[in-house]
């Protein structure tokens, strides 16, 4: 998600063309070509822009309107109802073709990662390996990270934590340091932290071959 | 009009014809979906796609002026053809085939009538909370939003 407002220019996108199957948008203002991963524009007047990084949260609806009870949500257009992606479509996603050969790397190309960027530092965690492992503690770019599985078992989010993390039975995850309670929001509900919240790293949850891509450099979480 | 003159008015128009035809089908044939991109046939995909239209429309206006001159069926068929090639040139079939929200509506999380496990993106800017299902982003691929105040786009 990015901001479009850009040298005091509001732009509006519309989707232009593929590359390696992740989209190109055109914006109407001025005509450049922008990557939607990365934000930049990769051709036209704007070439070499960089739209500005919006934090965002892929959650399931029910934990999101448990955490923002005030929320508006986009409501369907009716003209295209009846096209929008069926319940299971992400099962059909995953055996649907890729054109880049992951082979080399043992990680299938539809397999779900979650993938963390830091500085110039990129690694990829499996979304299996997360949800058996509920918390992952790491350190990346010289920061430690922590990788948590939401309370409806299919809700990612990643913080930049110092110390150590653990999850226990009616507790989403426990700092060993003064064992205070942390909520999936990154704040303390119970302890002697109570109050405090941890400062958010963003996550996206995409395809082995669309991350290896775009972050040629990623290691891989063993 | 000798037909000398004639042979040659038609030569000149093929070529425009494959040069104006060319400034549509190479980007057309480098951005497919299925197929693997490299950075530079990129690069000269979406040059062409900036050049193309003015390309293939002086292509054109060249073949109106010399099917003017000699009046003949075959001129003005070339003509028609190269047309039609600089009309395509202005077309981005992308943003025929894919279709923007143009007028995003919201609703509070009770009347939106998504379910509890249907996923979806969130975003929280100033005091404004706002949720796209995933689903509908999937098809639409881009909304061109205002949250908070901010001006924003949501991608999928």
């Amino acid at each position: 998600m990015w901001g479009r407002e850009i040298d005091g220019k509001t732009l509006t996108f519309r989707l232009a063309g593929i590359n390696n199957q992740n989209f190109l948008m055109r914006d109407e203002e001025t005509g450049s070509y922008w990557q939607q991963i990365s934000g930049q524009a990769i051709s036209g007047p704007m070439k070499g822009k960089q739209l500005s990084f919006i934090h965002w949260d892929e959650l399931s609806f029910g934990l999101w309107r448990q955490e923002s009870p005030a929320g508006t949500a986009l409501l369907p257009v009716a003209e295209f109802k009846g096209r929008y992606a069926k319940k299971d479509w992400e099962r059909s996603m995953a055996k649907a073709r890729t054109v880049i050969d992951t082979k080399p790397t043992g990680i299938g190309p539809r397999e779900l990662m979650v993938g963390i960027q830091i500085g110039n530092s990129s690694r990829a965690y499996s979304l299996t390996k997360l949800s058996s492992q509920k918390l992952i503690q790491d350190s990346l770019g010289g920061k430690s990270i922590l990788l948590v599985l939401g309370p409806d078992s299919k809700s990612v989010r990643g913080f930049s934590a110092p110390g150590d993390f653990y999850r226990q039975d009616g507790a989403l995850m426990m700092d060993a340091e003064s064992g205070s309670d942390w909520n999936f929001k990154g704040c303390a509900i119970r302890g002697p932290k109570i109050g405090q919240c941890l400062t958010p790293v963003a996550v996206i949850k995409d395809y082995w071959f669309d991350w290896r891509i775009y972050h040629p450099d990623t290691s891989v979480y063993r | 009009m000798t037909s000398m003159k004639l042979k040659y008015s038609i030569y000149g128009m093929l070529f425009l014809l494959v040069v104006a035809m060319a400034v549509v089908a190479i980007p057309a044939f480098i951005i497919q979906p299925f197929r693997p991109q490299r950075t530079t046939d990129l690069q000269l995909a979406l040059w062409l796609r900036h050049w193309g239209p003015w390309v293939a429309s002086l292509c054109a206006m060249l073949a109106i002026a010399l099917a003017w001159r000699s009046r003949q069926w075959q001129t003005i068929g070339l003509a028609i053809l190269l047309i039609a090639a600089a009309a395509l040139s202005f077309v981005n079939i992308f943003e025929i085939m894919f279709h923007p929200v143009l007028k995003p509506a919201f609703a509070a999380a009770k009347e939106a009538g998504i379910e509890d496990d249907d996923m979806v993106l969130a975003v929280n800017v100033g005091s404004e909370a706002r949720a796209y299902p995933i689903r509908m982003l999937a098809y639409h691929h881009i909304v061109n939003d205002r949250v908070g105040g901010v001006p924003i786009v949501a991608t999928y």
